[in-house]
């Protein structure tokens, strides 16, 4: 579904990817995970072009997204969605209007549609009461999945997680995380980067150890988790583990 | 200064006009009068704060330019077959408005001086007249001549022929003001000793005004200096011909005598309604509608500056965000200029230099200048309002697939809105204080109006005073409009 080809970036002279080819499968889980700055975040953002490739492509579904002009580009990440550690909500929106805004604007759902479409991806986040309520009176918890449910309101094909859990409270992860799980098992197509690696080892079905621009090890969670190879894995997975 | 900065004008409006009109001041050839029956109006530049010659009242419930100036305007426009239109400008800026094409002649009682003549063509003097000295009634035993005036503080008004006169009085320390009605409270506020005004004026406010006293001084005049006459751009002979044989069956039939005369029934006419009730009532009775005009204009001008300023500064804002080659440093060029120079001038320049190309409307100028001059300051005002937005906002938008455009119009934009509204708000305050500047050019606003009722009314405080308030009514009602606003946006 995703092809990645000798895929590099550099901000300045310091280079964060270094020339990663990777390919993500359709109903594929993969988990990215990796010590602070070793280039996930970066990597995951190159998937939907949200930072320029340096060099390299990014094939989705077919189509290099490099060097794509804007329109088709941008039609290209209606199905790519994504989620960000600092939810970026639409403040001077509600809930509900936050899910139906780019359905309407971006992509020409009716109206109504778009609105019914809304409610019941609130419902199915938890937060069917909350149609009206504005983020600044939601906890970060429900900001998240609001924030997952405005993701899906598009109908994406690919689901991107940037730290979806690294900006909340400890006692909301799990009201995220769970909301996420049950996405995994209804076969969505998603790529993680996050530092839970209780969700990685039950959810995923490979993992990625980025190091100092590079996926150094993947495997299987079974794998990664109980026997990694590579020694910078070894190193990172005894610190958080 | 006043006069530096006219020089100054004139200077660009030259510069400007020397790759457009080249030959149009020297060629003469009846193109000049040809020109204005052609149009069937003649168009009359004048300063109506100067009682009899151009002053306003009431006439059949309607506010006019009257006064001898306007009657013999009339006379000349009937002799040729034309209409006429009056355009009430500041004295100083009269000249300049007619070598700017602005007007076709000035008749505004100008003495034809050694220095007018050097930039204008002037007529026959139609009116012979005397210079006087005004003082306040209680100095009236200490000053009766040139030579007791000695180092004392005297008024005049800035570009007239009296501030030239007044160097005749030994050691004076001289103040030079635009506006008669100021000086003349300067002179009864102590703030002046005595000012030096043109006779029939001088008399008309003193007959008004028991703390005022006026007598002919006892000045050396120059033969140009003693009368009033038309002025005309240069060249335009044709045009001072004609009017010449009006003024001289005027002369004839002695018809000035007839319209001072008439003058005067205005001017007591406006005494007459002041009269019997108490004084402030009347006032407010007699000029509301003068305040009120000049309230709409204000409102007019500041509404469309406000409009046309949030466009343009809209524009500008995201031409200056722009990455695209050209675009950015044109939009900044354009800021710092307008930031970088006065509302004045500007407001000055595209009346004047407008003036040279096509007829634009003092009022349509002032507002293009104003809108010009806001544009500038709303652009770098929603700049920063557009980078104070989190940049995770707009990775958020593109992350769903919206264009650049759609995540400025519906993302971006609506927060920095919120952001900036205190900002805006002050700016919009500004602009109605600062619409003031374009009574520069003769419109009619709110403090041009002002001037007008100091000049009738022979009142100098109260206007202000009414003025004041009308202004913060304005400006207040506006805060509390934009704070109802700020309250709907606030979803925190």
């Amino acid at each position: 579904m995703i092809k990645v080809n000798h895929l590099k970036k550099s901000f300045g002279k310091n280079e964060v990817l270094k020339d990663i080819n990777e390919e993500f499968n359709q109903g594929e889980v993969v988990v990215v995970i990796g010590p602070s700055g070793s280039g996930k975040s970066t990597f995951l953002r190159c998937l939907n072009l949200l930072e320029e490739p340096s060099d390299g492509e990014i094939v989705f579904e077919g189509t290099p997204l490099t060097g794509l002009k804007e329109k088709e580009l941008n039609q290209l990440r209606q199905k790519m969605g994504m989620v960000f550690q600092q939810f970026n909500l639409f403040p001077h929106k509600t809930a509900k209007e936050n899910l139906t805004i780019a359905p309407v604007k971006s992509k020409g759902v009716n109206v109504n549609e778009a609105n019914h479409k809304a409610s019941q991806l609130l419902q199915q986040v938890g937060l069917g009461d909350k149609e009206e309520a504005y983020p600044a009176n939601l906890s970060g918890g429900q900001q998240q999945r609001v924030a997952i449910a405005r993701a899906l309101a598009m109908k994406p094909d690919v689901m991107l997680f940037d730290e979806p859990t690294s900006a909340l409270d400890p006692e909301m992860v799990g009201e995220v995380l769970k909301v996420m799980k049950d996405l995994a098992q209804s076969g969505m197509t998603m790529v993680v980067v996050t530092h839970e690696m209780g969700f990685a080892r039950e959810v995923a079905d490979r993992v990625l150890f980025m190091d100092n621009g590079s996926i150094v090890e993947q495997g299987t969670p079974e794998e990664i988790f109980s026997n990694p190879k590579n020694e910078r894995t070894q190193d990172f997975l005894s610190k958080v583990l | 200064m006043k006069k530096r900065l006219i020089g100054f004008i004139t200077l660009l409006l030259m510069l400007t006009g020397l790759g457009l009109a080249p030959d149009q001041a020297n060629a003469e050839d009846g193109s000049a009068l040809q020109r204005i029956q052609d149009a069937g109006v003649l168009v009359v530049g004048t300063s109506a704060d100067f009682p009899p010659f151009e002053f306003y009242a009431v006439v059949d419930g309607e506010r006019r330019v009257v006064g001898m100036d306007i009657m013999i305007a009339e006379q000349i426009a009937d002799d040729l077959g034309v209409e006429l239109q009056i355009q009430d400008i500041g004295f100083d800026s009269l000249l300049p408005a007619l070598e700017a094409r602005n007007v076709d002649v000035v008749i505004a009682g100008m003495t034809p001086t050694a220095e007018r003549r050097r930039s204008v063509d002037f007529s026959d003097i139609y009116f012979e007249t005397f210079q006087n000295l005004m003082v306040r009634a209680e100095d009236q035993e200490v000053f009766d001549s040139i030579e007791s005036l000695r180092g004392q503080r005297i008024g005049v008004q800035s570009g007239s022929l009296q501030e030239g006169l007044a160097e005749q009085i030994p050691d004076a320390e001289i103040m030079s003001l635009t506006d008669l009605s100021d000086l003349l409270l300067a002179l009864r506020t102590n703030r002046i000793d005595a000012m030096v005004m043109q006779g029939p004026n001088a008399e008309a406010h003193a007959g008004h005004d028991d703390s005022l006293h006026t007598f002919v001084g006892d000045f050396d005049l120059e033969d140009d200096d003693a009368g009033s006459a038309i002025a005309f751009r240069q060249g335009e002979d044709s045009l001072v011909e004609a009017v010449n044989e009006t003024l001289s069956y005027i002369a004839e039939e002695n018809l000035t005598e007839e319209f001072l005369a008439v003058a005067g029934e205005y001017m007591a006419q406006a005494e007459l309604d002041e009269e019997g009730e108490e004084i402030e009532e009347s006032f407010i009775s007699s000029y509301w509608e003068y305040f009120r005009d000049g309230t709409l204009i204000t409102l007019l001008i500041s509404a469309s500056a406000v409009f046309f300023g949030l466009v343009l500064g809209s524009l500008l804002a995201l031409m200056r965000l722009s990455n695209k080659f050209l675009i950015r440093p044109l939009a900044t060029a354009y800021i710092e200029f307008v930031r970088g120079t006065p509302l004045l001038i500007q407001v000055m320049f595209i009346y004047f230099a407008s003036g040279m190309l096509f007829n634009l409307p003092a009022l349509t100028a002032g507002i293009i200048a104003v809108s010009l001059n806001s544009g500038a300051y709303i652009a770098e005002i929603i700049r920063g309002g557009i980078n104070s937005v989190n940049t995770g906002q707009e990775e958020a938008s593109r992350s769903l697939g919206m264009s650049k455009k759609q995540a400025m119009r519906y993302i971006i934009f609506p927060q920095a809105l919120k952001n900036i509204w205190p900002a805006l708000g002050n700016e919009f305050i500004t602009i109605i204080k600062e619409s003031s500047i374009v009574s520069v050019i003769g419109v009619g606003e709110l403090i041009f109006q002002t001037r007008v009722v100091r000049s009738i009314s022979f009142q100098g405080i109260l206007p202000l005073f009414v003025t004041m308030l009308i202004y913060f009514a304005l400006t207040f009602s506006l805060t509390k409009l934009l704070n109802y606003y700020e309250g709907s946006m606030n979803h925190d």
